[in-house]
């Protein structure tokens, strides 16, 4: 079953993977696929590439856990491309740098920046990456009980050995493939979802009613450790063993434990989650952690996922493949369409999770929702054929993000922090990928979800004030760079860190440390313009600057 | 599997743009330096960047007020939970759906408009 569903996915990317090696000669073929990419392809691909394990599979979980408003996730990673094709596309893709690290090296001729443009791009990476490898390994649990480390480790495989082989090249076609597979692989299976579960469910998603007894008998499976509050006895079934009586109260469940709650039981109330169905649900804006302060929430996440796309190294090098800025900023445009078909659909997944599988809010495994919830409407086989669909699609999410993200990583490490040849690149992405498996193994309990935010958070309060202010202001300097893209990094990686350290109550100050990017992102543009207003640009910064708007259009002008 | 078949493929030589050679100059071996910008290429490029940096802070202004505007506006007026267009509250397809095509219009009209900002240059 689960093999019919992920071996072709597999295959298919070796093979398309295998097509880019024919031409691989020079670090700027494997880095950018020869620049011979038209806009419309190219933007499937960015479209493929970005549409991660977070976008398939934790949108929807999100829903079910926190609420529609977590469908303004999708509304920040759209808005990242307008943000894009205004400001970066076409000037990025005019310097003729690969990464990050070589767009500043050739902005401000600073060896340092390069270095340590270098490292938030191995910081963004495996934030990113981890949960994608994490990802892998719960679905396959999930549809194939299959061991957790056996998904962690074909993904990093398959992933590590196309990239060896093939470069961006591959890449680039497997991530054109990926994006029309997930979309159909999306698309389709929602629509029977909402054919299948007939007009009952279907007016139950839209009128959701707060999920308060349990309507038949349910088996809870934790994935955490979880705290609950009882408001009333009740006996359950714990791991398949006699039966407990439970007292009104406070009560922890192990993480990996099973309970059987009776149907009819009145369902725990779980501290700083919305149950679903309830008011605070219904509301159309995130307020993490039920902090009292849904609009801060919501401008914070909008603020992180809309600027930090600018700044995924992954994202970037991929406008490298278009042939000039022009093509560069077609095709940003023509992914923010794409996107906005894609995400019409985790809504979809996400009502009707809430309606069908509300004890996933209990469990914690929300991020199952969408491959769970085919065989909860019909458990014949058209329930096993789009639990399979939805399988190969998840896992085409993982692939094609990895990929991407394993590219940046490995360009970071063998370019910037030690400069090699091709043949280093070539085995570069083998230790990456290695790396992100060792992180993976022991994080099978991570919130897909919220990592792949915070990658987000560091993105925008780093690298979007350096691409901004690079490209368009001409008095930036190295040393304001350099002070602004520290203190964006301490004021985002370090502060969320530190929030997850100190455990704070629900309000306004854990809201800030969990979410930073609300004050990290104006913190970083200020500080860069402030340090660089006391000093001078080098000499040449405002023709350096000036080229990167020179339209390809220009009548080139005579050279000696 | 190896190129067209049959065939010799030419022997693949590294393109690169003097941009690329500039960017990659740190990699190995000296710094590159650019070729210089001619005194028109300059004029014109500090016009084309003037326009366009008006025309991105207009789509910027457009696409905040979008994002800011919209969360505001559903938490000032939760009565629209209650409005429903075919079954479902306005205030979900605010989320939903509406951003979508909002979003796609932004991209397109502003993509327009950076290119026929270098489009005009070329006319006299």
């Amino acid at each position: 079953m689960i093999a019919l569903a992920v071996v072709p996915v597999v295959l298919a990317t070796l093979l398309i993977g295998a097509r880019g090696v024919a031409a691989m000669r020079t670090t700027s073929d494997f880095l950018v696929a020869s620049r011979r990419i038209s806009p419309a392809f190219n933007a499937a691909a960015v479209s493929g590439e970005y549409l991660s394990a977070a976008s398939f599979l934790g949108i929807a979980g999100l829903v079910v856990k926190g609420g529609v408003g977590a469908l303004w996730y999708p509304v920040g990673f759209t808005a990242g491309y307008l943000l894009m094709l205004t400001l970066v596309a076409a000037p990025m893709r005019r310097t003729g740098a690969l990464t990050v690290p070589d767009f500043a090296e050739a902005r401000l001729a600073s060896p340092v920046l390069r270095k340590l443009c270098a490292l938030v791009v191995l910081v963004i990476g495996y934030l990113y990456l981890v949960p994608q490898f994490t990802a892998a390994g719960q679905v396959l649990t999930l549809v194939g009980g299959v061991p957790y480390w056996v998904g962690v480790v074909v993904a990093g495989v398959v992933v590590s050995v196309t990239l060896a082989l093939g470069g961006m090249r591959a890449a680039t076609y497997v991530q054109a493939f990926q994006f029309a597979l997930k979309l159909v692989l999306f698309a389709v299976p929602a629509l029977w979802l909402l054919l299948a579960v007939g007009p009952e469910v279907r007016h139950q998603a839209v009128h959701p009613v707060e999920f308060t007894r349990f309507t038949a008998p349910t088996a809870v499976d934790f994935t955490l450790d979880t705290r609950f509050e009882l408001t009333e006895p009740v006996t359950v079934r714990i791991d398949g063993g006699g039966a407990v009586p439970l007292e009104p109260g406070p009560h922890t469940a192990e993480g990996g434990a099973r309970w059987e709650f009776p149907a009819g039981a009145a369902v725990p109330r779980i501290d700083g989650a919305a149950v679903p169905g309830s008011a605070t649900w219904q509301r159309p804006l995130l307020d993490a952690g039920s902090a009292g302060h849904p609009l801060l929430g919501t401008w914070s996440v909008l603020m992180a996922t809309a600027l930090g796309t600018m700044g995924l190294p992954h994202v970037l090098v991929r406008f490298h493949t278009s042939p000039d800025g022009r093509a560069a900023r077609r095709t940003a445009a023509i992914t923010v369409a794409l996107l906005g078909a894609f995400y019409l659909f985790p809504a979809v997944y996400g009502l009707l999770g809430a309606v069908l599988l509300p004890q996933l809010y209990l469990s914690g495994a929300t991020d199952t929702v969408v491959v769970a919830l085919p065989l909860r409407v019909d458990p014949g086989w058209p329930g096993d054929l789009f639990t399979a669909l939805l399988t190969a699609g998840a896992f085409a999410a993982f692939l094609a993000t990895s990929l991407g993200m394993l590219l940046a990583v490995s360009g970071a490490v063998s370019h910037d922090l030690v400069p090699a040849g091709l043949r280093r690149l070539r085995l570069t992405p083998l230790a990456a990928a290695a790396v992100a498996v060792l992180l993976a193994l022991p994080g099978a309990r991570l919130d897909v979800g919220a990592l792949v935010t915070s990658a987000f958070a560091v993105a925008a309060s780093t690298f979007c004030p350096l691409l901004v202010l690079g490209i368009w202001w001409r008095r930036l300097t190295a040393r304001g760079a350099l002070v602004g893209m520290v203190v964006g990094l301490v004021s985002s990686a370090g502060v969320m860190a530190a929030g997850l350290v100190a455990g704070l109550e629900p309000g306004i100050p854990a809201l800030l440390l969990a979410q930073p990017a609300l004050w990290s992102v104006p913190l970083a543009f200020v500080t860069m313009i402030a340090v660089s207003l006391r000093g001078n640009p080098p000499s040449g910064a405002a023709s350096a600057m000036l080229r990167l708007h020179l339209d390809e259009s220009a009548p080139a002008a005579p050279r000696p | 599997m190896t190129g067209r078949p049959g065939g010799k493929q030419p022997r693949r030589v590294a393109v690169t743009s003097p941009q690329t050679r500039v960017a990659l100059g740190g990699r190995r071996g000296p710094p590159v330096r650019a070729p210089r910008l001619t005194p028109d290429e300059l004029a014109r490029a500090e016009r084309v960047r003037a326009v366009q940096l008006r025309r991105a802070v207009t789509a910027l202004l457009a696409g905040g007020a979008f994002l800011v505007g919209l969360p505001l506006l559903l938490q000032l007026v939760p009565a629209l939970d209650d409005v429903r267009l075919f079954d479902v509250p306005v205030s979900w397809l605010a989320v939903a759906v509406l951003p979508w095509p909002v979003l796609t219009a932004l991209a397109w009209w502003q993509l327009r408009r950076a290119e026929r900002a270098e489009a005009e240059e070329d006319r006299p």
